[in-house]
């Protein structure tokens, strides 16, 4: 279920009901004006209405605990619907009209491509958690910084599982037409194929098609022993799922961390199809071997509770990126001001920037920040409470 | 793979011949084309969803409440798309109404039920596999109105009454025949086919608001290959457009499918603009 | 008849001429003002929404020749868009050979858009209105699909980074400038065209087809011309599409940015420059003014559209047409002033005397003779008259004489030599012109302009001479200006040349559509029943005309119903039962002929 903008405002509103905390005073200096570019429509929206419950929780923290040395932060929005000439248009008008300190987002690698050329051209500092390798290049983009994993990162992690773990060698990658589906299968098959692997399909499928019997059934004649897919939608990978299930083809399904979301489990045909589906995630928002949290995210589990926010249709870690974000940045001009060079000097000496998702570090020549180690597989049908066990097998 | 090519390929044939023959009944009532037709195809598939899933309403009522909701938006057309420009001397402004109504339903689908493609409940509650319901009721809905048109045409007055304004709306007129009411009762039984052919072919097409521009088009070719207001030709021109598209899905792929399916419409049209059934229109000079 | 005037007064025409040029030029003047001092007091913000409006307008200037001139309903020309992004982006970029300049990409861009213009359109010739709609939308979509499907050499779904141009354009309002610039100088060229004889030919296909034709307006030539045009700007607009992305994915290219070009033509108004273009602007910048309506904007198109098409379907243009709401006298009468035909009609080159026959042509439809074994002459200089019932195959034999059927058995000669069949638009170089039983002209241009498009063949310009406004151009628009006003005071329409057509009376668009077949300087003039509807001094008035048409050296063949006007001015007259000639003869003859008095004229 899509979240609407009313919803999101309700629970806005839910949340300074629920916190119970007094409204605070105006304060007299003006409010830091912070932009964002999240894809809250569309076809790839599922990410950015999950980030988005986190962000706005953060931004109304931060201002009821007085903003910014009295300043409030002032998120000023501009939804992307999924559209890369949408995300320029909102990204000149940030930039340009609304003179904004830092850009947070766009959250979706598509749309990044066509953005991040654009705000280093305006020197406007940016933070993203778009996936995709060639969106940092601390030399063509110095003031741009990505609190998120890379391709290589995830692929990696994927890769690892199905050849390693699983002990499958032929293997079929699809994905959507989006960029972010086309440039995953571009960078995940020669992975695949430098470890060993025997890709025998590989394509890019309109993420609407509501038939994908053709293409699983081709893959099934090449004699694919896992799928792998690579996409944000919700809809189409519940249909891979679905088809996969209705075929009564026993195979696993490893790939993007969206096929273990709740919006995709409501899709499903049956819930035994979640079975064997190993979707990527990250160590401090899953169960440790033992069944527990680790303090800091049951915590924020807590606070989300009590602040009514719904998780059962969105993961919790896109929740909790959404939440790490605007702390990130509140901190950076917590200590060095609104200045841009002066932020993007503070953030190339970041070092473990305490993210309940996982801590961020970036140098001035590593712009990407997220851990290696803690891209982790889960299993999908074991969600509980927002988090999921690792997968069968998994240790590194 | 055959079966699944042969299985496919004629039941979504049959949803394209459905839109072509609710394509065709307007014209047939008012000599104009309406973009709406996919609009209703892709209608009864949302209202479908709605009623069934969303709001869980039974089955028969959520089918009634689509098909009334094409009937609806299919008189919708008829009064405020298409009788106000018959009167005018520009022909192509049926063409504009048509396709701006049909993109405010289009868009204002879009933003209320949402882009992604809903599930569409499982109508009948048996098993999936073999020849399954998703095959077999776009080709009963098919038949159904196939038979039931020629029922109609041939043995009820009001189908002859349907055919004569076809034929020649001033004599029809001129015999007393109420050409408002009866293009306004041909518009809403198009409505009713075309959310027929959407419901039919929901649980295989899905509650995609999307499926309007691809059912306006795929559904036209029927028509365009079939001639014009010839039914039958839009049958078997659905079917064999259903089938190659299918074809070429599962040997090629989506993208080539579609590029090959576009690419074999528009030569044929050139080679035969009249359609391959169809007669060459005479101009008034 | 009443005494003609004595004089010819400078044409109410020519003083409004002047002051309507300015009247006419000021949108586009204020609109360049703003434009080029916007920087001044817009932010960078509205720069950019400037510069998208630019880059839209040049395409849409291009789609306005297409869809609002020749009223070609090109909806998918997003296709080309996409084809003029990705080939110059490419091409700069250097993914498949070393890069090239952002300029020879922009150009080399444009003749691909030329050449592709011409592959989506060119199937309007063969289809039908809807027929071609919906294979623009399949053309749209090809397109995008292979943008997906060519990885290699588009980046697939990631895309390919847009061209940036060399200094100065590659600041924000440097760019900003070099897309005015290029929208300024289509908006010239375009307004250029619309004021030439392509442009008034472009309305005739779209309004009155078969009049063009007998004006000898061939409409693939002409569209194909049109369509190499605007597909080559739409591939430039795609250019600067990409660079003021900079950044393109096939998903850029949506089906509501067609809509949206397409939208913008149509409130806008039909053959209208201004029109389009404010349309253009308006569709742009409406959303940005309230960010929740972005999500709604195509809907509202979608409700604009709709409106204009039910409540005023000329558009923006019908709404600023401010000449044209001033009422016009009424209680006009029409006096021809066939002196001034003598001026017109100035014997051709070729020599006069001739003679226009048909030898036992023969027709049938299915099972109906309608033209059986007839024989016919028409003789410069004489009046010919062609009377009987309803269905005696009349309007068939005219039809037959301009082209527009093929006998099946018989020949039509002129001067002796056989007339090919069904080469209709061939019949005006032969200087054989015609009138239509109902009155076939273009409702929304004025009667001036519809009198030129009759004089179409002969100007001398080439449609770039006419698109850059060169010497040739401006001296044929005089010429065919000035030889219309001439036509138009010969019938006694000249108080009326700049009113918009489809405000004239019925008996006042007849004598236009004489007016125009004069244009032509007609060797054979064609006349089908020009007295229908036309009250009797002005069929009086009509007869003097096609008297003083006749001395002047034409041959007329007068097709008519009005017994007394035929005794009148012929000097032959045939008599036409069932497609078999019942009667020939003088007036005299006919009138008094037996059969033709029980047939046809009563007793």
């Amino acid at each position: 279920m899509s979240l609407t903008r009313r919803q999101a405002l309700q629970s806005a509103g839910a949340i300074v009901v629920a916190s119970g905390l007094a409204k605070p005073a105006i304060a007299a200096k003006d409010p830091i004006p912070v932009g964002y570019l999240p894809a809250l429509t569309g076809p790839s929206s599922s990410t950015g209405v999950g980030i988005n419950r986190g962000i706005q929780l953060a931004v109304k923290e931060i201002n009821d605990a007085g903003g910014i040395d009295g300043r409030q932060l002032e998120l000023i929005t501009r939804d992307t619907q999924s559209d890369p000439t949408k995300a320029v248009n909102g990204a000149a008008e940030l930039t340009r009209g609304q003179k904004v300190s830092v850009v947070f987002g766009p959250v979706n690698s598509g749309e990044s491509l066509a953005v991040v050329p654009l705000l280093a051209r305006t020197n406007t500092p940016q933070v993203h958690p778009c996936w995709v390798d060639s969106l940092t290049d601390p030399q063509k983009y110095p003031m741009c910084f990505r609190n998120a994993p890379t391709n290589q990162q995830i692929g990696g992690a994927a890769n690892r599982y199905v050849l390693e773990v699983l002990k499958r060698k032929k293997v079929a990658v699809i994905s959507d037409t989006t960029g972010y589906g086309t440039a995953s299968v571009n960078a995940y098959v020669p992975m695949l194929k430098s470890k060993g692997a025997d890709v025998v399909y590989q394509g890019n499928v309109d993420a609407a098609n509501p038939d994908l019997k053709p293409e699983l059934l081709r893959m099934q004649s090449a004699g694919a022993e896992a799928i792998m897919p690579w996409s944000v939608n919700a809809g189409f990978l519940s249909r891979i799922i679905n088809t996969r299930g209705d075929m009564g083809w026993d195979v696993p399904i490893v790939g993007q961390t969206t096929l273990g979301s709740g919006q995709t489990k409501d899709l499903l045909e049956k819930p035994e199809f979640w079975a064997k589906v190993y979707p990527n995630n990250f160590r401090p928002v899953c169960y440790a071997p033992g069944g527990k949290l680790t303090d800091r995210t049951a915590a924020f589990l807590d606070r989300l509770k009590s602040a009514k926010i719904d998780m059962g249709d969105t993961l919790l870690w896109w929740i909790a990126l959404g939440y790490d974000s605007p702390r990130l940045i509140a901190e950076a001009m917590k200590s060095v001001g609104t200045e841009p060079d002066a932020i993007v000097g503070y953030l190339n000496k970041l070092k473990g920037f305490p993210g309940v998702y996982g801590d961020i570090s970036f140098t001035a020549d590593k712009h990407d920040g997220y851990p290696d180690d803690e891209v982790v597989m889960v299993e999908a049908n074991s969600l509980k409470d927002g988090a999921f066990n690792l997968a069968p097998g998994y240790s590194a | 793979m055959v079966e699944s090519i042969v299985s496919t390929g004629l039941a979504i044939g049959c949803i394209y011949a459905l839109i072509g023959i609710t394509y065709n009944v307007m014209f047939s009532a008012s000599r104009v084309f309406s973009f709406t037709a996919g609009t209703l195809g892709m209608l009864g598939g949302v209202l479908g969803s709605l009623f069934i899933a969303r709001l869980g309403l039974p089955v028969a009522v959520g089918f009634l409440l689509a098909l009334a909701g094409g009937v609806l938006l299919g008189i919708v057309t008829e009064i405020v798309a298409v009788r106000p420009v018959l009167k005018s001397l520009d022909q192509h402004l049926y063409v504009l109404s048509t396709l701006a109504l049909a993109l405010m339903v289009q868009q204002f689908t879009a933003i209320e039920w949402g882009t992604e493609a809903r599930p569409f409940p499982r109508l009948f509650d048996i098993a999936r596999g073999g020849f399954d319901q998703e095959f077999w009721l776009p080709m009963l809905a098919c038949l159904t109105v196939i038979v039931g048109l020629e029922l109609l045409y041939r043995h009820t007055l009001i189908g002859r009454a349907f055919l004569a304004i076809a034929e020649d709306t001033y004599a029809a007129r001129a015999l007393g025949l109420p050409e408002r009411s009866l293009r306004m009762a041909s518009y809403a039984l198009a409505g009713a086919i075309g959310a027929l052919a959407g419901f039919a072919g929901g649980e295989m097409l899905l509650a995609f608001f999307g499926n309007g521009p691809m059912l306006t088009f795929y559904g036209f070719v029927p028509v365009a290959l079939g001639g014009m207001g010839n039914n039958r030709g839009a049958v078997v021109a659905g079917l064999l457009l259903g089938l190659f598209q299918q074809t070429a899905n599962f040997l090629v792929g989506g993208i080539f499918a579609s590029v090959a399916v576009f690419t074999v419409f528009i030569i044929v049209l050139l080679a035969r603009p009249e359609g391959l059934a169809g007669a060459a229109v005479q101009r008034r000079v | 008849m009443d005494a003609p005037m004595t004089q010819v007064r400078p044409s109410r025409a020519d003083t409004l001429g002047a002051t309507s040029t300015l009247g006419v030029a000021l949108p586009f003047l204020a609109l360049l003002v703003i434009g080029v001092t916007l920087p001044l007091f817009g932010g960078g913000y509205w720069g950019v929404i400037a510069t998208r409006a630019c880059v839209y307008w040049v395409l849409v200037s291009g789609l306005n020749l297409v869809v609002g001139f020749a009223g070609q309903i090109a909806i998918g020309w997003v296709a080309l868009l996409t084809l003029g992004a990705y080939t110059t982006s490419v091409l700069a970029a250097g993914n498949v050979m070393p890069s090239l300049s952002p300029y020879l990409a922009l150009a080399i861009a444009a003749v691909v858009g030329a050449i592709f213009g011409l592959i989506v359109g060119l199937p309007a010739l063969r289809l039908r209105t809807f027929y071609f709609a919906i294979t623009t939308l399949g053309f749209a979509t090809i397109v995008t699909q292979v943008a997906l499907a060519w990885q290699s050499v588009t980046g697939g779904g990631v895309g390919v980074a847009g061209p940036i141009f060399p200094k100065p354009f590659d600041s924000q309002w440097g760019f900003y400038y070099f897309c005015f610039g290029l929208a300024a100088i289509c908006t010239w060229m375009t307004a250029n065209i619309a004021a030439s004889r392509f442009g008034r030919a472009l309305t005739a296909i779209r309004d009155a087809e078969v009049a063009a034709e007998a004006c000898g307006i061939a409409k693939p030539p002409l569209l194909a011309l049109v369509f190499l045009f605007s597909g080559a700007v739409a591939a430039i607009a795609g250019g600067l599409f990409a660079s003021l992305q900079s950044y393109i994915t096939p998903d850029a290219f949506t089906l509501d940015l067609s809509v949206l070009f397409f939208i913008a033509i149509l409130i806008g108004g039909r053959s209208s420059i201004l029109g389009p273009l404010l349309g253009t602007i308006l569709l742009t910048v409406l959303p940005e003014f309230a960010a929740p309506l972005v999500a709604w904007s195509t809907f509202l198109y979608a409700v604009l559209l709709l409106v204009i098409v039910l409540a005023m379907p000329g558009g923006i243009a019908e709404l600023l047409d401010f000449k044209n709401r001033r009422p016009l006298e009424s209680g006009r009468a029409i006096v021809p002033r066939p002196e001034l035909l003598d001026r017109l009609l100035a014997a051709p080159a070729d020599g006069g005397a001739g003679a226009l026959t048909l030898e036992q042509v023969a027709l049938a439809f299915g099972g109906v003779h309608a033209i059986d074994g007839l024989d016919l002459e028409i003789r410069s200089g004489q009046i010919h008259g062609l009377i009987g019932p309803n269905g005696s195959g009349k309007t068939t034999t005219l039809n037959v004489i301009s082209g527009y059927y093929a006998q099946q058995s018989g020949a039509v000669r002129l001067n002796g030599a056989a007339l090919p069949v069904l080469e209709r638009h061939r019949r005006a170089h032969m200087r054989i012109a015609r009138t239509f039983q109902t009155p076939r002209i273009v409702g929304s241009a004025s009667v001036l302009q519809n009198v030129m498009i009759g004089g179409t063949i002969d100007g001398k310009c080439t449609f770039v001479e006419s698109l850059l406004s060169l010497p040739r151009h401006r001296r044929d628009e005089v010429l065919l200006r000035d030889t219309a006003m001439l036509a138009l005071s010969a019938v006694g329409l000249e108080r009326l040349a700049p009113v918009r057509a489809d405000r004239l009376q019925h008996s006042e668009l007849r004598f236009t559509e004489i007016a125009r077949a004069l244009m032509l300087r007609p060797a054979f003039l064609l006349l089908d029943e020009p007295a229908a509807g036309l009250s009797a001094e002005e069929i009086g008035r009509l007869g003097a005309l096609v008297v003083a048409i006749a001395r002047a050296g034409t041959g007329v063949l007068l097709v008519e119903h009005h017994a007394d006007l035929i005794f009148d001015i012929c000097h032959h007259v045939t008599v036409l039962n069932l497609g078999k000639n019942l009667a020939a003869g003088t007036p005299a003859d006919i009138r008094s002929h037996r059969e033709v008095v029980n047939a046809y004229l009563g007793g």
